[in-house]
Parts: C-alpha cells; sequence; structure tokens
C-alpha cells in the first residue's frame, strides 16, 4: 500500500519535472520559463521528495528540512532571476 | 539580544539537520543559536505583528494545494498569454513578513513578482489562459 | 525504483541540451537552476535505492545551501549588463 502510494508520488512529480523542463527547449521569454519551470522544480520535486518520505519514514527529520529548503530555495531563486532578467528594461 | 523568532528558525533547523534529542545536543543547539551574530537590522517591536504571523503561517499551509491545483490547471489548459499587473501590498509591513508576502505570491506557478516597489507596490507576472474564440 | 533513476536522467537531458544550445545568458541561468535542483534530487533518489543514507545527507546539505551561488551571480551578471549599458550610452 505504501509502495503504491510513494510510487504515485513519484509518477506525479516525474511527469511534472517532463512537462515543465519540455518549454525550456522552446523560444518563449524568461519569464514564461520561470512559471513553469515553478511547476516542475518546486512542485514535481517535492512530489518526489513526499514519495522518498513515504518509503522511509525514519528519516524525516531531515526530509522535512529538504521539502522546507527546496520550496524556499527555489521561489527565491525564480523572484531573484525574474528581478534580475527583466531589470534590463525589456520584455521580450 | 536575539530575537526569538531568529533563535526559534535556528533551533528548528538544528534540530531537523541533527535530527538527535538528547542534552548535550539540545545545549550545543541553543549554545550556536544564541552565539551565531544577528543579520541585518531587526525591529521586535509591536505585539499586533504577531497575529499578521500566524494568519501568514496559514496562508503558507493554504498555499501549498492551491500551487498544486494551479500545476494541474496549467498543465490542462494551456496558459498562453503573459501580462503583468501592479498589485497593492499590505501597508506597515516590516522586512520579514513583506519577505514572506513576496513567496507566497511567487509560490504558486501562476504568478511571479517581479519587482517590488518601496511604496508598497508589486509587480506581477501572470500567465492566463487563452481567449476563447 | 531504477525507473525513476531513468526517467530523471532523461528529463535532466532537457536542460543541459538547452544550456548548450542557447546563447541568452538569462535562458542558460534557468537551465542551470533547474540542473541544480534535478541532480540533487537524484542524489537524494540513488541514497534511498542503494540504501545509503550518508549519500542522502550529502544531497540535503546540498539542497538546503541551496541556490545561494546561482543568486549571487545573477545578480552579479545584472550589475554587469546595467555597467555595460550605461558605458554604450555614454
Amino acid at each position: 500500500m505504501i509502495d503504491l502510494l510513494s510510487s504515485v508520488c513519484f509518477g506525479i512529480g516525474i511527469f511534472f519535472w517532463f512537462w515543465g523542463t519540455w518549454p525550456l527547449v522552446g523560444n518563449r521569454s524568461v519569464l514564461f520559463k520561470l512559471h513553469s519551470l515553478s511547476v516542475s522544480d518546486t512542485l514535481g520535486s517535492m512530489a518526489i521528495i513526499i514519495g522518498l518520505l513515504l518509503k522511509l519514514p525514519h528519516e524525516w527529520p531531515l526530509l522535512l528540512l529538504a521539502l522546507i529548503s527546496l520550496a524556499i530555495w527555489n521561489t527565491v531563486l525564480g523572484y531573484v532571476l525574474a528581478y534580475c532578467a527583466s531589470g534590463r528594461g525589456r520584455y521580450d | 539580544m536575539i530575537g526569538y523568532r531568529d533563535l526559534l528558525l535556528r533551533l528548528t533547523i538544528w534540530f531537523l539537520l541533527t535530527a538527535d534529542l538528547s542534552w548535550a545536543n539540545i545545549f550545543m543547539g541553543v549554545a550556536v543559536s544564541l552565539l551565531l551574530p544577528t543579520f541585518g537590522p531587526r525591529s521586535y517591536t509591536a505585539p499586533a505583528i504577531l497575529k499578521d504571523w500566524l494568519q501568514i503561517m496559514w496562508e503558507m499551509i493554504v498555499a501549498v494545494p492551491r500551487a498544486y491545483f494551479e500545476a494541474f490547471e496549467m498543465i490542462l489548459f494551456p496558459h498562453d498569454r503573459e501580462e503583468i499587473t501592479v498589485e497593492p501590498s499590505k501597508p506597515r509591513r516590516t522586512p520579514g513578513l513583506l519577505f514572506l508576502d513576496i513567496f507566497l505570491i511567487t509560490f504558486t506557478p501562476k504568478t511571479i513578482v517581479v519587482k517590488h516597489y518601496e511604496e508598497g507596490r508589486h509587480e506581477v507576472h501572470w500567465v492566463r489562459r487563452r481567449r476563447r474564440r | 525504483m531504477s525507473w525513476l533513476l531513468i526517467a530523471m536522467i532523461l528529463a535532466l537531458l532537457i536542460p543541459i541540451y538547452e544550456a548548450c544550445q542557447d546563447e541568452d545568458i538569462w535562458q542558460k541561468m534557468l537551465a542551470f537552476a533547474s540542473i541544480a535542483t534535478k541532480t540533487s534530487l537524484m542524489i537524494l533518489a540513488i541514497s534511498v535505492l542503494r540504501d545509503d543514507w550518508m549519500i542522502g545527507v550529502v544531497g540535503i546539505l546540498i539542497l538546503s545551501l541551496g541556490n545561494a551561488s546561482l543568486m549571487l551571480l545573477a545578480h552579479i551578471l545584472r550589475r554587469c549588463s546595467l555597467d555595460t549599458e550605461g558605458v554604450l550610452k555614454e
């Protein structure tokens, strides 16, 4: 049961990864790519870590730390990149 | 002197990292988090701010399922239009609360804060659904 | 478990390709940020697969130190581009 649940979490995470990373190759603006990257890298990775957490629950303190730091760092990096990339004064 | 929120944050990180609740470890954690210098100017005043913190903690818990919901929305329906709006932020925020405000907006996948103005406005970048013909 | 790793490596190939192919520096930065997160997640998955938690601790340390270097780099790049624009205007 637990195995099945964690596999579902892995599946969702990997699907988010592919869906969100694929637009990177295209020809869109940096901000649009940031939106899809925040789907894949933040939410997808969080889903994968939750899957890992279900698989080995005795390591919960470290995995919880990983979850929190992942969310915070990725969000802050998204904000900083958006701010810096748009500082050039043009929105392409 | 270090504020209680800083102390709480440092102790939480310490205990999550070491995962050890023996007396020696608790003592080391308290010592380390007291000895580390404080960063940047802080103001710890106004007890009303505690209410703001509790409220924003609750909003952060709510934000996680909403972020997943928006992610599925973006996957099912193509969001092709991009636009930039300027939105007012709440008045009288301390830097910590302001950071959490920006964090909340940027955490949901459809919105990203591009710029924050001193006088209390955010520039928010949105992706929207394509208009139906 | 190993299907997870194979899928992760495949997903990792996309930003690497993008980082090689795109000339614009900000698109490259995006690709590198994506690579950083994906590799540290891979370290965690490998540690579970091999049942060796020491590797996992390394992965968590990398995650929590995080993308600080990339953020600093972004600020420097922004300042550089602003400077060169100022020089060009003069």
